[in-house]
């Protein structure tokens, strides 16, 4: 009786372990057991490669191919043609192709908030928005820095097509411009960002918190969002809710403990682990908790990602506003 | 006997029947040109018009046509391809200025050749792209940088072709200028380059087009307009149509320039015309 009733409590045990363990319940349910994820050294693809080295993926039977990509704009047109399915992006660049009327894609989720890793810098002289009227303006083009230069420039009352001169470079080459004064302000983010922050003769004349849309709905100027190519999610919503398990679930273990996060990132990025870790730290992580309540039509975000688009059509950089609730997809994380 | 072959008004042979089949009407190469132009443009409008494809992969004419009227609106579209335009033409005639008489220098001497080589060598594969971190060290972010690579990318290969040419000289031209007692110079001046001239100037019909590549690099950084900054900046932001209309105005510039290049070789050199 003894023995049968031990033989009844390890089939017990077995059958909650079956059923509890996702990677031996969820792996044989999954309809994919594998999927393309495109991401590069910036952070908010951090949760994937941290998921990846975590075995969090895995655990729910789910195998995640790393494919990098230098641009934004490149990772986006491979997802919307179904090479990849999974990929980071700035919401600028996401908001972009909603508006070229392509449907191919979904925004999942916001995964970050970096306001304070953002913002214009400038030489020890400018004290002020208005102090760069007649000045030269690093900027890398269409991305999430100029449009927050137009933005607080907007705000200032100066007009960024005659008050200022607005020059497009690359976030890398922004710090070697402003130290050969060849322009007199930049506007870039990290790693560019902080490493001119700690440079003598420059001060940082605001962060991303001056943007307008921070002050109205906590929102960056380009935050980043987690898309997947839709006719793959329509399909596959088991391995969609899967790969977002293992992403969240690698979000929080960046949030608990940045150090131990920081010496698996450091492959990635090759940045320093005390580097790494400054980095980590200026990053807000939004978890999987509150991604129903921001996403929804009412959500902050969403309603946010909507003021965003018609501030870019605003400032001319695209031609209609997508309704860009029309990308978003909730319901997949119960 | 009379021949079977007739000849079309484009010079093209055209085999007649014998047996009294129908012939192929004559049509102007104009119209049979125009006629494909419709057809294909006709293709592309309904492969798109019709969702055959996505309007991000290819945008069809109509939009493309919009786009560049939107643009012209908004006063920028001539902008793009002056700037552009100045900047190819200031590097190439610099990239000219120096690679003729240099070339022409080194086609006809051995031993200034074999100095230079290795030099020429070295710059001649590289592309214009790798120039562009050195040159915005060199020469900043304003437009001399801009020039400057398309400097780099149109002199080496001009060099080349000027050398060619000259060494193309026939030789008993310039040895009869000697021996009339021609100096050095004289021969250069006098035999060498007008001898070698044509080909010089196909050269240069040649890297004019390079010239235009090379825009495309020099435009990646620190520009605000200019044809190649405009078909970067509307692909980051996935617009198709003014990726496809700054390609469209790049080849109608290019036809332009070959044109009036056309034209100013015809008056330097009559008899080729």
């Amino acid at each position: 009786m003894y023995k049968t009733r031990r033989q009844l409590l390890a089939s017990a045990v077995a059958l909650t372990l079956a059923v509890g363990s996702p990677g031996l319940a969820l792996g044989a349910e999954l309809e994919k057991a594998k999927v393309s994820y495109g991401g590069s050294a910036w952070l908010s693809h951090y949760p994937v490669w941290v998921g990846m080295k975590k075995g969090y993926f895995t655990n729910r039977g789910l195998t995640v191919d790393w494919k990098n990509f230098s641009t934004g704009s490149a990772r986006m047109a491979s997802l919307a043609v179904g090479e990849i399915e999974f990929g980071g992006a700035g919401s600028i660049s996401a908001i972009a192709l909603m508006a070229s009327g392509t449907k191919a894609f979904y925004v999942l989720a916001a995964p970050d908030s970096y306001a304070t890793v953002e913002g214009i810098i400038t030489s020890s002289d400018i004290k002020t928005v208005k102090d760069l009227k007649g000045k030269k303006i690093g900027v890398p083009f269409a991305t999430s820095s100029h449009v927050l230069a137009l933005d607080v420039l907007e705000q200032a009352g100066l007009d960024p097509n005659k008050d200022v001169t607005l020059i497009n470079l690359p976030a890398s080459d922004t710090p070697s411009a402003l130290r050969a004064k060849q322009v007199d302000a930049v506007a870039t983010w990290t790693p560019a960002f902080n490493t001119l922050k700690a440079q003598a003769n420059t001060h940082v004349l605001l962060d991303a918190k001056e943007f307008s849309l921070y002050k109205q709905y906590n929102l960056g100027p380009g935050p980043d969002v987690l898309i997947a190519n839709r006719s793959f999610v329509d399909k596959n919503p088991k391995t969609t809710t899967a790969f977002l398990d293992g992403y969240f679930e690698a979000a929080r273990f960046i949030a608990e403990n940045p150090k131990d996060a920081a010496a698996l990132l450091t492959d990635l990025t090759q940045l320093s682990p005390e580097e790494q870790l400054a980095v980590l730290k200026d990053i807000e992580w939004i978890g999987r908790g509150e991604q129903q309540k921001i996403m929804t039509a009412g959500g902050s975000f969403t309603k946010g990602l909507q003021s965003l688009a018609e501030l870019l059509v605003r400032y001319k950089q695209i031609d209609k506003a997508p309704k860009v609730d029309d990308w978003v997809k909730t319901g997949l994380m119960q | 006997m009379k021949s079977n072959v007739a000849v079309t008004d484009y010079g093209a042979p055209e085999r007649a029947s014998s047996k009294g089949k129908a012939q192929w009407p004559r049509v102007p190469k104009l119209a049979i040109s125009l006629i494909s132009c419709i057809a294909l443009l006709s293709l592309w409008e309904g492969v798109t018009r019709f969702g055959l494809v996505e309007p991000l992969f290819l945008p069809a004419p109509s939009q493309i046509l919009n786009r560049a009227m939107l643009m012209n609106d908004q006063g920028i579209l001539l902008g793009h391809v002056v700037a552009s335009t100045w900047r190819v033409t200031v590097g190439f005639l610099l990239a000219s200025l120096v690679a003729i008489p240099l070339g022409i220098f080194l086609g006809f001497s051995p031993l200034s050749r074999a100095v230079f080589d290795p030099v020429l060598s070295f710059l001649r594969p590289l592309p214009s792209m790798s120039w562009i971190p050195l040159s915005l060290l060199w020469f900043g972010i304003g437009e001399s940088q801009k020039y400057s690579i398309v400097f780099m990318g149109a002199f080496a290969p001009s060099l080349l072709y000027v050398m060619e040419a000259t060494k193309g000289v026939d030789p008993l031209l310039i040895k009869a200028a000697q021996n009339l007692g021609a100096k050095s110079k004289d021969v250069m001046i006098e035999v060498i380059l007008p001898a070698s001239l044509p080909q010089i100037l196909s050269g240069l019909k040649v890297m004019l087009g390079i010239a235009w590549t090379c825009v495309i690099s020099a435009e990646l950084v620190a520009a605000r307009e200019g044809l190649g900054f405009m078909i970067m900046n509307g692909k980051e932001y996935f617009q198709t149509d003014t990726v496809v209309l700054g390609m469209v105005l790049i080849s109608i510039t290019v036809m332009a320039t070959d044109l009036l290049f056309r034209f100013v070789e015809k008056r330097i050199l009559p008899w080729k015309a």
